[in-house]
């Protein structure tokens, strides 16, 4: 594996292998089911093997510019200035690791669910693994810009062809929310590159004369010197492409339609990647580049967030369907996230990063499970459920587990994340983390009762009876799920080490002045542990009282 | 001796001439009629410029316009003749069948 | 004239000739042979873009009279857009067989006007006077007229002519009283001249409104709002190959005489047109992309798309930069590419006359034409600005182009437009894709299948790998921005 650390343009191989694997694809037998699911299980799964030893040659400890590893330059128009660039940091690595793994379960747990166009379905979910990996990879905003747009037509096919009954309204409002959010980001990123440039003269703002160019690090560097005022502009047209994506409150209407409506394996690319892309967006872009944008917004998001994370729960509460209760816990899972983000200090910062992970595989995971029951009921009404513990007690327990990972229970990673959050948020400001905690406690509150009136009580509806318990191919896509929970929940340590330096990175950024006021003291692991614990065993038993 | 304004006055106003005519009347071969009329308006605009500058362009330029123009009649005319041929009608409003 | 001149000419006199030499063939018997017309005019295709190419060759060693140099130049600009002349007509006469062939029309006199429009167009491009653009435009005119009218026996052929033919007629009427009022201000037909006229004189009606006249003359070539309501009843009404010329050729060509004569001539009161302009663009945009959502012919649909292409394109020339000329120039040939291949994609389904038009003709192309159907998504999303396809990079420009000339405004409802363009296009996306069904037959000539491939090649190739396009852009538009920069 030499060829880690020897310049070997190892991302492109990760990135365009799926790509590869799916025009490969093309020449198998479209009746051929077995050989094309095999083919793109072991695409997906030669994918995921190959990004596994990045996590062991990256980096940690490297700071600023250099911990961008793994870099890739070449030329790709320099007419424009636009370079073919690629190099991940440990927010990178992580979500790249996230994206692989997920790749591989979602073509794995397709294998009964999609009975039609088998061959379509899986090109395209290769093709959308390419995307989103690229996005991650992406250093150049040209580059980024055309992967992010490329993600939309696999994803509009996948929900348009496959999914359920009004799958083509939620196709085309998912590509239209995302497309005309995008298409804004795109006047900011032009904004950005004359600022670099040559200025536009016309509204008297002076460019720096560099070399045309797309290179987000070298926007890193120059986003400091553009005046406030214009910051503002940018980064609003960079809110609006991300936050749509997120999907920020008053933005959110398309995710459940596009949940609710899609294959179970594109909702769970869907949760797990997609939605993270926003979110990754921010850190990497708008938050580096634009600090005072960041913070002349700053109010207006947090206050968004906090309405978004109250308002997903409640409305998770009244949901009759699993799959959209599901679906607006991510709103409210995401606001934790974009609040954590905004909190801008490095706990925060940590938090919303890691907790990014976590929503990709708790949440991942709940829509596999919801999968699974929906494929043999073909319903997913809460009411059409009940006792399933009895009849189906390996579904149920692992159902258990992902709900209470989601919830943020301590020992599962829901629980790190949330934590660190509300740490760093309580730093900021002690009433954002009153409501964050109202919010914490709105999740316990929405996923126990799902789980109550789904397994507990008597198995009285007939049709539930003859349900089948997890097989194995359903377990195997499940477990390395849970694994990862345990794993977060337990030792979130190597996670932190990877994202500590990225994250004080933007915390200078944003806020220069962060670590002369505040010298770095991180609590040690254990002790934030056990306090964490504490806490919320007390959250716990006053819902158990409740 | 009218003055170079008198001139584009006199072609201003076949112009306007003409093109409310386009507008107002329904009859192709009066549409047709008024589409020369602009055409011409043009020709004397384009003389008094050239008289007034004292340069060649203009007058040029105008027999340019007049050959065009005979072609535009022409191939006008072609038209109006296979729209009768199919309708029996020259009148504008009676072709109908796309509505736009 | 000279026989140097008459050398750098040679393209538009074998356009010319070639052209009144298909229009004999059939008196001298020819009529018979109808099949080998499709032949002859690929032929005279190849002969022309070879003595395009050639006349770059020619025009570095030969001595030009000056009245010839006044009237015409040979430019990289003008052979960027001759060569894209003359594939565009080659691929017309390719989606103009089955048609021909099924209607039982004479051909040859179809190729001839074909080519006399080609001749047009070429002078259009090469035109560095008012006179020979106006010559050009007239000629490209009249032959369009006819050809929109050649269905002679269907009503709505006809119709679309006379629209055609009454609108078009008076818009150029329009555009010569315009051109009337610059000459008499600045004395001189000549662009150059006009330009170093303007520069020294200070804002005036007279020429504002000649100016203004000239650029409604030439909205109404592009059809751009509000001089737009004959293209939806012709692109509908004339022969389906004829609509793709008339969506692509016809409209290049006039982009390149707006491009000319505004980044030529008038760059010196930019700031006074350019809001007009820019009205008129954001119009365009608004109007096409509102009014094609509620299309159910596609014909007519593609006619709105196509008014809101030259509200994208006009912030080429509104923008008044060198990102902006280039992204003429380069968008330009992304739309027609893009174009070209959806028409193929129509006239595949279009039998018999007009049947096979609405979008439900397009229901599950995707069983019963996969490459087609595939090819039509490319086209749509090209269309619409999604990488990586080419019609990204051509939208590239022009959005860079307005945000860089400071009209930010103008790119915010740019770009929220180019989303809602995806609305309609999705719409023949789920047709195809989503929807079962058997919607029309489909009969996939080998002459629309290279059609098809051909312009799916170009759009993924400019969409992958730019760089080399726009290098060309930059060498074919340099000397025309030399005049915008040195202002």
């Amino acid at each position: 594996m030499g060829f880690y650390d020897s310049g070997f343009p190892i991302l492109s191989v990760i990135t365009y292998l799926p790509l590869a694997g799916a025009l490969l694809m093309l020449f198998i037998n479209k009746e051929n089911t077995g050989a094309i699911k095999t083919f793109a299980t072991i695409v997906a799964a030669v994918d995921f093997v190959l990004s596994v030893p990045l996590w062991f040659y990256f980096d940690r400890k490297a700071a600023g510019l250099a911990m961008f590893q793994f870099r890739e330059t070449a030329s790709w128009i320099p007419s424009l200035g636009v370079k073919y660039s690629f190099g991940i940091d440990g927010i990178a690595l992580l979500l790249i690791l996230l994206t692989t793994m997920m790749g591989l379960i979602a073509v794995y747990s397709s294998y009964t669910a999609i009975d039609h166009r088998q061959k379509e379905y899986y090109i395209l979910l290769l093709l959308l693994q390419t995307g989103m990996i690229g996005v991650f990879c992406a250093l150049d905003f040209f580059l980024f810009y055309v992967f992010w747009e490329v993600m939309l037509v696999p994803m509009y096919f996948l929900i348009g062809i496959w999914g359920g009954q009004r799958r083509l309204y939620a196709a085309i409002k998912f590509f239209l929310y995302t497309l005309a959010g995008s298409v804004v980001m795109l006047l900011s990123i032009l904004a950005l590159y004359f600022f670099n440039s040559s200025g536009i003269p016309f509204l008297n703002i002076k460019g720096l004369g560099n070399a045309p160019s797309f290179d987000v690090l070298q926007f890193h560097q120059i986003g400091h010197l553009i005046s406030p005022q214009l910051q503002f502009w940018i980064f609003l047209g960079f809110f609006l492409g991300f936050a749509i994506k997120v999907p920020m409150f008053p933005f959110h209407t398309w995710l459940p339609d596009a949940h609710v409506e899609a294959p179970t394996a594109g909702s769970v690319i869907l949760a797990a990647v997609l939605l993270k892309m926003g979110t990754y967006g921010f850190v990497r872009f708008a938050l580096p580049i634009l600090p005072d944008g960041t913070r002349q917004l700053m109010i207006p998001i947090v206050t968004l967030s906090i309405i978004g994370i109250i308002y997903g729960a409640l409305v998770s509460l009244v949901q009759k369907d699993m799959k959209k209760l599901v679906a607006y816990s991510s709103v409210s899972h995401l606001g934790f996230v974009m609040l954590g983000m905004f909190a801008l200090n490095p706990m925060g910062l940590r938090g919303s990063v890691l907790q990014m992970i976590n929503h990709g595989i708790s949440t991942g995971a709940l829509f596999l499970l919801v999968g699974i029951v929906y494929e043999q009921r073909h319903t997913r009404l809460i009411s059409e459920y009940g006792g399933l513990a009895k009849q189906m007690p390996m579904y149920a327990t692992l159902f258990l587990i992902a709900a209470l990972s989601s919830m943020g229970l301590p020992a599962l990673n829901g629980f790190i994340g949330e934590f660190t959050i509300l740490l760093g948020v309580a730093n900021a400001n002690i009433w954002w983390a009153v409501f964050a905690a109202v919010g914490i406690v709105l999740g316990a509150a929405y996923l126990l009762w799902l789980y109550q009136r789904v397994f507990w009580g008597p198995l009285d509806n007939p049709a539930n009876k003859v349900l089948k318990d997890v097989n194995k191919r359903e377990l195997l896509t499940l477990l390395p799920l849970v694994a990862c929970m345990i794993w977060i929940g337990i030792a979130p340590a190597p996670f932190f080490e990877m994202i500590e330096q990225p994250v004080d990175y933007i915390v200078q950024k944003v806020d220069p002045g962060y670590f002369k006021r505040q010298p770095v003291t991180y609590p040690s692991e254990a002790a934030e542990r056990a306090a964490a614990v504490s806490s919320a065993l007390a959250a716990i038993q006053a819902e158990v009282h409740r | 001796m009218p003055s170079t304004s008198d001139f584009l006055m006199l072609s201003a106003t076949l112009f306007t001439v003409g093109l409310i005519g386009v507008i107002l009347r329904r009859n192709m071969i009066t549409v047709l009629m008024c589409i020369e009329l602009m055409l011409n308006a043009v020709n004397i605009n384009l003389v008094t410029f050239s008289h007034m500058l004292g340069s060649l362009e203009g007058q040029i330029f105008t027999i340019f316009v007049i050959t065009v123009a005979a072609g535009e009649a022409a191939v006008g005319l072609a038209i109006i003749i296979q729209l009768y041929r199919l309708k029996s009608s020259i009148n504008v409003d009676d072709a109908r069948n796309l509505n736009g | 004239m000279t026989w140097a001149d008459t050398l750098l000419l040679l393209p538009e006199l074998i356009a010319a000739t070639g052209a009144s030499i298909l229009l004999i063939v059939p008196v001298l018997g020819g009529r018979a042979r109808g099949h080998m017309a499709k032949w002859a005019m690929l032929a005279l295709m190849a002969v022309t873009a070879l003595a395009v190419i050639g006349s770059t060759y020619a025009v570095a060693g030969v001595q030009q009279t000056p009245t010839f140099r006044a009237m015409f130049a040979v430019d990289a600009f003008s052979v960027f857009f001759k060569l894209l002349f003359v594939v565009v007509i080659a691929l017309v006469t390719l989606l103009s067989e089955d048609f021909l062939s099924e209607e039982r029309y004479s051909t040859w006199e179809y190729y001839s006007l074909l080519a006399f429009a080609l001749c047009g167009m070429m002078f259009m491009a090469s035109g560095v006077s008012l006179i020979t653009i106006y010559i050009g435009l007239e000629l490209l005119a009249l032959s369009s007229y006819i050809l929109a009218g050649y269905y002679k026996n269907h009503e709505e052929s006809t119709e679309a002519a006379m629209k055609y033919f009454i609108l078009g007629t008076v818009s150029s009427a329009i555009l010569l009283y315009g051109i009337s009022l610059i000459y008499g201000v600045c004395g001189s037909m000549r662009l150059s001249t006009i330009a170093a006229a303007l520069s020294t004189m200070l804002s005036n009606d007279a020429l504002m409104f000649g100016i203004m006249l000239l650029a409604a003359g030439l909205c109404f070539k592009i059809a751009a709002v509000p001089f737009h309501v004959w293209t939806p009843d012709v692109y509908v009404g004339a022969p389906t190959p004829i609509s793709a010329f008339l969506s692509t050729g016809s409209k290049a060509a006039a982009f390149a005489v707006f491009a000319r004569v505004f980044y030529v001539a008038f760059p010196a009161f930019h700031l006074d047109w350019s809001n007009v302009l820019a009205a008129i663009a954001a119009l365009s945009m608004i109007v096409g992309n509102l009014a094609a959502i509620t299309q159910t012919n596609v014909k007519r649909m593609l006619a709105y798309s196509s008014i809101s292409h030259a509200g994208y394109s006009l912030l080429g020339i509104i923008a008044m930069n060198e990102m902006g000329l280039r992204g003429i120039l380069i968008y330009t040939m992304v739309y027609v590419f893009a174009n070209l291949g959806i028409w193929a994609t129509i006239l595949m389904l279009r039998r018999h006359a007009y049947a096979g038009e609405s979008v439900e003709d397009f229901r599950g192309l995707h069983k019963r034409a996969p490459f087609a159907a595939f090819s039509m998504v490319v086209f749509l999303l090209s269309l619409g600005g999604i990488p990586p396809t080419a019609g990204f990079i051509g939208k590239y420009f022009l959005f860079a182009a307005a945000v860089q000339a400071g009209f930010g405004w103008l790119a915010i409802v740019a770009v929220v437009m180019s989303a809602v363009s995806m609305f309609y296009y999705l719409r023949l996306v789920v047709a195809m894709y989503l929807e079962e069904g058997s919607g029309a037959e489909t009969i996939y000539s080998p002459s629309l299948r290279f059609v098809t491939a051909l312009s799916l090649t170009v759009t993924l190739v400019v969409g992958f790998i730019p760089e080399l396009p726009i290098r060309q852009v930059i060498e074919s538009s340099s000397h025309l921005v030399g005049r915008v920069v040195q202002r």
